[in-house]
């Protein structure tokens, strides 16, 4: 097998926590515990953003964990997902305004998936992780797409011009 | 709850005096604006039943160093760093930022700026 | 002397649930010196309180400050605007807040001890704790509605009433629990791999306790005996429901995980006797008082003492709200424990005070 094939089959997640209350974050321990069991989807929880391929964030972002939240998605290597957690990670729910607090982690990294409720229920954890797995699938097809550069030179003045070769694959290099 | 009045400059002794690890603990430290002024206070509790909650509080002006008690209750610097963030009191001996972040804005708890 | 190296652990961190920061200085593998940087979840809760929320909006907000103890939180806050409101409430409301925060206190300590197990490298006790803890998240989901964040307590009483099925439900439930904790205690107590973790780490002595001021059962493992519900009875008759004292002497890890289960004993008889000897009655006071002057309550959280001090204006906004949570009392205490112990023992340690950071932060 190759390695997007175990990509599939086991995503491994980081979970970080900017600032919520921990509701959620023990939610999410909930469903890597027997009941609920996350792992036969092949999940397992890691501490490391180098291994990792979905990130589930909770809580409103305050002042002191974006940096940290925009390093940690940094250094995770592509493709990956992120899962916003809740409430508060989605819009800043009930700690929106307050002075220390960013409201949402959208406004730092791109979220993928929103899964709403204070606190979530396993289930719906269950039910995005599903869904970014989708995505996760996805974007892999995406990244293994060769890269083709499809127009043609153009005869301009007696000369070729290719300057206008790499056009369409230039938002893939910024 | 058992209030005493007490000053900065009794602060201390007072606290030195009534405060006895074996039959009490330092529970936190507040800050109440009451007009120009603001009021410091010191929580402790009772370990025995019934249980007492006694206060000590002093008026002081908001440009005035309130006096540390680190050295009498061992446990208090978590609560004198936190106050010099949020109400922007001086504290004798405390930086800034255990809090918030080195680019806060002073005192945002402070409803009178 | 040795060579010096520091060791920073967080913000993000495998045996973390949440943002907490610490540098260790270790020698020779042995920590001699801690920092710890506990304010990463600083929301400002507290300002948000007296300014965008009016008093009977603040006891769901203070339910956020933590998702593990919200309904301490709710509750204390409730107690509180009730002083300043001097109002009564009836005594089954009392009963019903004693009933979940018991539940409460059980599905906390058994996620403790689960944390701890898995920080120590016992993965498959890890998740016998969790499996065993379920139970408490389904009952407290049958009373309240919802498996966190219950919003249970308000100014005034409580939203609920305890149907008589779900009444039953529960002491079935704790019937068929008691087994499964027995079988913890025999693992937590007696297994040679995880004593080799536990015994002996990171030791808080009962003096060392008294000095730093230290709460809950960190304190009570050392053999420091305070607990709120020995304290006061004025708020919540916490001994005619059959509480008891629990205090270890050992004050090392393993004697914290020994307070725990035997917590869960005492909070487990709380629950039947209070189902037994359910009062009849009102579920709410109303009042169209505003709160005015101040007030101080104290309320025994899982963790340990909780304390809130409010004072009002006459007006619909309170004028000062703080909290103090019974982790914040802790960190002088945790950063003491580290010393002299293996860095290799820091996350048994660290999962074993049980912080809670978003209380502490606010
Ligand atoms: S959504 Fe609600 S339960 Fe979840 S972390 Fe935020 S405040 Fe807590």
């Amino acid at each position: 097998m190759n390695l997007a094939a175990y990509r599939k089959k086991s995503p491994w997640i980081l979970h970080y926590n900017a600032g919520g209350c921990n509701g959620c974050d023990i939610e999410i321990l909930a469903c890597l515990s027997p009941k609920y069991d996350i792992e036969r989807f092949g999940m397992i929880n890691t501490g490391n953003p180098k291994q990792s391929d979905i990130l589930l964030v909770t809580g409103p972002v305050t002042k002191r964990s974006r940096e940290r939240l925009v390093e940690i998605y940094a250094q995770m290597p592509e493709p990956k997902v992120v899962i916003s957690c809740g409430a508060c990670a989605s819009t800043g729910g009930v700690f929106r305004g307050m002075y220390n607090c960013e409201g949402g982690i959208d406004q730092f990294i791109p979220v993928d998936v929103y899964v709403c409720g204070c606190g979530t229920r396993p289930e719906q954890i269950i039910d995005g992780v599903v869904q970014a797995l989708a995505i996760l699938e996805k974007k892999t097809k995406a990244l293994e797409e060769p890269v083709q550069l499809k127009r043609a030179a153009k005869q301009e003045e007696g000369q070729l011009n290719r300057r206008e070769l790499a056009d369409d694959i230039k938002p893939l290099l910024t | 709850m058992k209030k005493i009045e007490t000053t900065l400059e009794h602060l201390r002794k007072d606290i030195a005096a009534f405060y006895n690890p074996g039959l009490h603990h330092f529970m936190v430290m507040n800050a109440v604006e009451t007009g120009e002024q603001m009021e410091v206070q010191w929580f402790f509790a009772d370990y025995a039943h019934p249980c007492e909650t006694t206060c000590f509080y002093a008026l002081t002006g908001r440009e005035d160093e309130v006096p540390s008690i680190k050295d009498i209750v061992l446990s208090a610097w978590v609560a004198e760093a936190e106050l010099v963030d949020l109400m922007n009191i001086k504290v004798e001996n405390t930086a800034k930022g255990f809090v918030l972040e080195p680019d806060f804005e002073s005192g945002p708890l402070l409803k009178k700026k | 002397m040795g060579r010096q190296y520091e060791i920073p652990v967080g913000a993000q961190h495998i045996s973390l649930l949440e943002p907490l920061h610490f540098k260790f200085t270790t020698e020779n593998e042995k920590i001699i010196k801690t920092d710890a940087n506990v304010y990463y979840v600083h929301r400002g809760i507290e300002q948000a309180c007296v300014t965008k929320f009016k008093f009977r909006q603040v006891s769901f907000v203070v339910g956020r400050v933590c998702g593990l103890c919200s309904i301490s939180h709710t509750t204390a806050y409730s107690q509180v605007a009730e002083k300043l409101l001097k109002l009564e409430i009836p005594k089954k409301a009392k009963y019903l807040r004693m009933l979940v925060i018991e539940l409460d206190r059980i599905h906390s300590h058994l996620l403790c001890l689960s944390h701890v197990a898995e920080n120590s490298g016992f993965e498959a006790l890890f998740m016998k704790t969790m499996m065993y803890r379920e139970f408490s998240m389904e009952l407290l989901e049958a009373v309240c509605g919802n498996r966190i964040q219950y919003d249970f307590s308000i100014v005034g009483g409580v939203t609920r009433d305890l149907r008589t099925d779900v009444a039953q439900q529960i002491l079935q439930r704790l019937k068929t629990f008691m087994p499964q904790l027995d079988e913890l205690v025999g693992i937590y107590e007696n297994n040679w791999t995880l004593s080799l973790k536990n015994k002996g780490v990171g030791v808080l002595t009962r003096e060392q306790a008294m000095q730093l001021n230290v709460v809950g059962p960190f304190a009570r493992a050392a053999g420091l005996e305070v607990d709120v519900r020995n304290e006061t009875e004025d708020l919540l008759p916490w001994k005619e429901v059959g509480f008891e004292m629990i205090t270890d002497t050992a004050g090392d890890v393993h004697a914290r995980n020994m307070i725990r289960l035997r917590e869960i004993y005492v909070s487990i008889r709380i629950i039947q006797n209070i189902i037994n000897g359910l009062p009849e009655g009102e579920l709410v006071t109303e009042t169209k008082a505003f709160p005015e002057g101040e007030a101080t309550v104290r309320l025994e959280a899982p963790r340990g003492e909780l304390f809130y001090y409010a004072k009002g204006n006459k007006t619909q906004v309170l004028e000062r709200l703080k909290i103090k949570a019974p982790t914040f009392s802790n960190v002088a205490g945790m950063v003491k424990a580290f010393e002299g112990n293996e860095y290799a023992s820091a996350p048994a340690i660290i999962a074993s005070y049980d912080p809670c950071l978003s209380c502490t932060a606010r």
